[in-house]
């Protein structure tokens, strides 16, 4: 299977290449772009200490555009994990731009919850190597799904506002039936759907100055996650985000000052689990306030003013990212996060970084019950390139 | 369930706010920016500015079409960037 991918993507990518030696321009067009990374991580934890090469990752994107208003685009994720290749399908979509206002995709799709996962991640537009604690593809909040959606954006007078709205099959609830430990859990890498209701979603950005430096976003998520015919037919998810941006290129302090931020929020509603006592014999039911939450707030700074061509290219970065999952579930845990990076920007989509962050962690599904507070720190060294 | 009212109400009121204070001024100089201007206004929230060199005229039609699917920009801003961008390269 896996061979038969490759091979099919080395055809894509020599016809890519036969399109683009034809200096006729045509409606139809097709690109292959992407993005990669490779870097070093050293870890150290109460357990032990690490050093490793890591990364090797491949993300090529394909994009289709037929004529000036469809356009299909796909992301595959190629990583090394564990000795063994991982291929994903980040996204598959097709657009098709109704009107000046109004665009419709379907298929699957990035999700506007937020703006992070949708068009931050990437690693050569991430300015640290690592992602905020709860964001990510085991984060708390989705990062994509199968649906239809409707986006598009407007100027009002000299700003300018952004809206979607989609639907998708949405997440389901993970009841401990196959992993005891994770009961109460939303798995939002769910594509099948495991009941009729569908999720609805969407975000409202605004951006109030005229030199659209500022955004500010609120997204709305809400699914029943229950299986059909479970128990749990009836427990609903409903999840907040709201987000923040202030990037400006100012002159007083000679360089760009780049301010991110969001908060994510979800809420499944009560419902009781079942688990093994100590005996072994008993099974109790418990319940707890099934309440997540997560985010974080990212500063950065560029001297790209700067008389000298080496300063102009450095950029310093801090974050501060905090995640809590639910008190009384198994997968209780409060993480917070402090990083700090120093990047190299080698041209406009390629950059080196280096970063170290500091993780305090209590609980966790995975942590070895008594344990308590755990510190980890960890160096990151990552080269990475958008193409 | 408080807060979350609160902070929603607090979003609406500074989006009202905004709208409503959006001055014909502001949108004498929205409208008439150039490809250039908002190329370095708004490619920098996400990412660098790309350089006009990076592609051809051709693929910076694609890129603006993904563009204003990815990053939700409105119609004239894609298209007076592609312009610019393809008078540049």
């Amino acid at each position: 299977m896996k061979r038969f991918l490759i091979i099919s993507i080395g055809i894509l990518l020599l016809g890519g290449n036969s399109f683009a030696q034809d200096s006729k321009p045509g409606r139809t067009q097709f690109m292959v772009r992407g993005y990669g990374h490779a870097g070093l991580d050293y870890l150290k934890t109460p357990d032990g200490t690490s050093l490793s090469y890591v990364g090797a990752a491949f993300s090529p994107i394909f994009i289709f555009k037929q004529g000036s208003r469809f356009l299909f685009e796909a992301e595959l994720e190629f990583q090394l994990d564990q000795n063994q290749l991982d291929i994903g399908l980040e996204y598959a979509n097709l657009m098709f731009v109704i009107n000046k206002y109004l665009m419709v995709r379907g298929g699957k799709f990035l999700l506007p919850f937020g703006t992070f996962m949708e068009r931050l991640h990437p690693a050569w537009v991430n300015r640290l190597s690592s992602k905020p604690l709860g964001f990510g593809h085991d984060g708390i909040a989705p990062s994509s799904g199968i649906g239809i959606e409707l986006r598009g954006s407007a100027p009002i007078g000299g700003t300018t506002i952004n809206y979607s709205v989609y639907s998708t099959n949405g997440p389901r609830l993970k009841d401990g039936s196959e992993e005891p430990d994770e009961a109460g859990m939303l798995n939002f890498e769910n594509y099948i759907d495991n009941n009729i209701n569908k999720a609805i979603g969407g975000r409202i950005g605004y951006l109030p100055l005229y030199n659209s430096s500022m955004e500010l976003g609120v997204s709305f998520y809400t699914a029943k996650v229950g299986d059909k015919g479970s128990v749990y037919e009836n427990v609903r998810s409903t999840l907040w985000a709201f987000d923040f941006s202030y990037v400006k290129q100012i002159s007083p302090i000679k360089g760009v000052l780049d301010l991110k931020a969001q908060y994510n929020q979800t809420q499944v509603s009560d419902a009781y689990y079942l688990e093994l006592e100590e005996d072994r014999d008993t099974i109790a039911s418990y319940t707890f306030d099934n309440f997540s939450r997560a985010y974080y707030a990212q500063l950065s700074y560029r001297p790209s003013m700067s008389g000298n061509n080496f300063l102009k290219n450095i950029e310093f970065v801090s974050r501060y990212s905090k995640l809590n999952t639910p008190e009384g579930s198994e997968w209780e845990s409060n993480a917070d996060e402090l990083s700090f990076g120093l990047n190299y920007w080698i041209s406009w989509r390629q950059v080196l970084k280096l970063n170290y962050s500091f993780i305090n962690s209590e609980g966790g599904h995975d942590a070895t019950e008594g344990a308590g507070k755990q510190q980890s720190n960890t160096l990151f060294v990552q080269w990475a390139i958008g193409f | 369930m408080k807060k979350l009212v609160i902070i929603s109400t607090l979003s609406l009121s500074i989006t009202a706010i905004a709208i409503l204070s959006g001055c014909t001024a502001q949108r004498e100089v929205a409208a008439q920016k150039s490809g250039a201007e908002l190329w370095a206004q708004n490619c920098i929230r996400c990412h660098n500015i790309p350089s006009p060199t990076a592609y051809n005229n051709d693929e910076w039609e694609t890129i603006g079409l993904h563009m204003r699917e990815r990053a939700n920009m409105t119609n004239e801003q894609i298209g007076k960037i592609v312009e610019f961008l393809q008078a540049a390269n």
